[in-house]
């Protein structure tokens, strides 16, 4: 899709639309970021928590106990968990969701992810769900627009650089081809700018509102220097693997220990749990069939400095591939592992016959905080198949370096894409390092 | 206009043949006035409208609940060279108002052709869509009947309303009632079982279709 058969100013018409799109889109952004924080609140609240001892019989939601034969609690069809009849809501006594599902199908709904999940089902090629036509449109031909030349009033702290900058474009008119790669790095790099930009402008139009149940990370940006809002903006955008690497190296020079090294004793540490016995990663690791990995994990993290236990709230995934396909079956589960000791195997529940488990639920590590300095997070989705058979998914890495356990806020969910496994099916890269 | 304060961001587009009237519809629905002067649409625009809906229950009792709704109502050209760049919009768009024009029989014969194109590239095989005969003001000059034009949305099995942008008649009752399709549509979307197969629905409903577009050719 492009805009070159449009004459210039019909090509400026449009795009001052597009632009005034991207302005509702902002305030949209905003908008879900904000339901999001609440929905996670309320997740936090009434999590199942597998560190605190209790047994079947207590409410998921508000942790009463339940009786065996009165007020003997229900199954939540969306999260499996036993709820009390008071954690209930909906209609009817057969069509009722626990509160925090309930939320999670509300926000669903009003954040438009309904819309997205159906696009996607039709035009899963997109590289990017959640951009629309207009933004790519926009993306695409701000390099040659005077429009994006100007951009909407920066915030205070970027004005200096960003003048000069834009300064120094419009004095360079000649369009040169040097003068043109300038100009399309330049775009790109205004582009995160004004991504985070508008985090900024969401933090502020935020505390305006003067809510509750805050989402302090707008706020921490602000005193972020240029170099940081990128970052940061890529850590909101595309958590997916790579990313996170780079995000970690990016992070590590703040420490002592170097990126490569972390690598190289990861990996080994990796290779090493490939021969132990104990490991499920390895033994599956030359029997798990070969299926596509698709679909994204919903997690948050937080360090809980009381308890000098990490917890990861495990929110949801989605569009998982069936662990089964031949029956179109899924039961998925999600296990994680502290690399690089390879420590505290910890899983969730198994969730029958879905793509789309939720799972609401906490799992805790013990560490002390500056041990989380060099670890990762090895989070892995598996499919529980018939006889103890496993299939695997998709896993993520989460480097904890580096990582602020401080601002309690930030620690908002966020959908991290599965990726295949690190190392090849039949051993690869990661054992020949 | 410009807070976030609302529940829902509803985006609707208007689509149909050039001259039959979306712009100055739609321009009617968010402000009101009319505006007789033809301008051509320059590939896309849009306009927006805060609402306020009232949420009612399946047997169309009110429940009482009201939701602040945040309208984005995309205007396409209807000119033949904007087209692949129209269409393209189509895919971000959660409802649509098919528009023709009352004293045009050529605008309402290309109805079949923009609902294909709907099918081709809407976010699904069968999105919400209400059919929109306009101009119902200019009576001395009707070519498309309402018995006719009724016919055929019920065959697409969509809503059919007459309008006029001049007098604002029925107007805000179309838009109202797809935004009311769009609306069900979230919650059915949410709550069916997740292992419905997302082709093999499409793929009925558009063998559906063809049958339907047969007859209507004749």
């Amino acid at each position: 899709m492009d805009l070159d058969f449009l004459q210039s100013l019909e090509r400026e018409r449009v795009l001052e639309v597009l632009q005034r799109d991207k302005q509702l889109r902002l305030m949209e952004e905003d908008r879900i970021r904000r339901m999001k924080c609440e929905l996670q609140e309320l997740r936090r609240r009434g999590a199942k928590s597998c560190a605190r001892q209790y047994g079947e019989r207590t409410c998921a939601r508000c942790q009463r106990p339940l009786g065996k034969f009165w007020n003997s609690g229900d199954v939540c069809r969306g999260c499996s968990h036993r709820i009390c009849s008071k954690c209930r809501v909906g209609v009817g006594a057969a069509d009722w969701k626990c509160t925090v599902c309930h939320a999670y199908r509300d926000v669903k709904i009003r954040s438009g992810e309904w819309f997205l999940e159906e696009k996607f089902k039709k035009f899963p090629v997109t590289e990017n769900k959640y951009e629309t036509v207009g933004e790519t449109l926009l993306k695409t031909y701000n390099v040659l627009s005077h429009i994006s030349v100007v951009p909407p009033t920066p915030p205070p702290h970027l004005d200096q650089q960003f003048l000069s900058r834009s300064g120094s474009l419009k004095n360079s008119i000649p369009f040169t081809k040097s003068v043109e790669d300038l100009m399309v790095s330049f775009t790109s790099h205004m582009r995160k700018i004004s991504t985070s930009q508008s985090d900024v402008q969401g933090g502020l139009l935020y505390v305006d509102g003067g809510r509750k149940g805050s989402c302090v990370t707008f706020s921490s940006q602000k005193s972020l220097s240029d170099t940081d809002i990128n970052k940061s903006s890529r850590l909101f955008k595309v958590p997916s693997l790579p990313n996170l690497f780079k995000r970690s190296k990016d992070s590590d020079h703040e420490g002592s220990s170097t990126g490569a090294e972390e690598e190289t004793s990861f990996s080994s540490e990796y290779s090493g749990g490939k021969r132990g016995s104990n490991s499920s990663i390895c033994t599956d690791g030359g029997r798990f069939e070969s299926i596509g990995v698709a679909g994204e994990l919903e997690l948050a993290l937080a360090y809980s400095g009381d308890a000098s236990c990490l917890e990861i709230t495990v929110g949801a995934c989605r569009n998982l591939s069936h662990g089964d396909a031949r029956r179109r079956r899924c039961h998925p589960y999600v296990k994680f592992y502290v690399l690089p000791e390879k420590s505290g195997k910890m899983k969730t529940t198994v969730k029958k016959n879905t793509t789309d488990p939720v799972y609401n639920e906490v799992l805790k590590y013990q560490i002390e905080r500056h041990l989380l300095f060099g670890k990762r997070l090895h989070a892995s989705v598996w499919h529980s198949g018939t006889l103890r058979r496993k299939v695997f998914l998709g896993e993520i890495l989460i480097p904890l370096d580096g990582w602020r356990c401080e601002d309690k806020a930030s620690q908002c969910f966020n959908w991290y894409p599965l990726c295949p496994k690190a190392e090849g099916p039949d051993g690869g890269a990661a054992e020949q390092d | 206009m410009t807070d976030g304060d609302y529940d829902y961001l509803i985006k609707l587009l208007a689509l149909g043949d050039s001259g039959v009237g979306k712009t100055t519809f739609l321009y009617r629905y968010t402000d009101n006035k009319f505006n007789p002067k033809f301008i051509t649409t320059v590939g896309i625009d849009f306009r927006e409208k805060r609402v306020v809906y009232t949420a009612s229950n399946t047997n169309g009792t009110t429940t009482g609940k009201t939701f602040k709704v945040h309208l984005q109502l995309w205007d396409t050209a209807g000119q033949e060279r904007f087209r692949s760049l129209t269409t393209a919009f189509f895919r971000d768009a959660m409802g649509f108002l098919l528009m023709f024009d009352l004293t045009s029989q050529q605008s309402f014969l290309n109805v079949r052709n923009w609902m294909s194109q709907l099918q081709a590239n809407a976010y699904c095989e069968n999105p919400d869509i209400v059919l929109v005969g306009n101009k119902a003001d200019l009576a001395d000059q009707r070519e498309v009947q309402e018995k006719q034009a009724k016919e055929l949305a019920d065959k697409y099995g969509i809503p059919y309303f007459e309008t006029s942008a001049a007098t604002g008649a029925e107007v805000d009752k179309s838009v109202i009632t797809l935004l009311d399709l769009v609306m069900k549509r979230m919650e059915q979307c949410v709550d069916k079982p997740p292992a419905e197969p997302a082709n093999g629905n499409g793929a009925t409903k558009l063998s559906e279709a063809q049958p339907n577009e047969k007859k209507c050719a004749c």
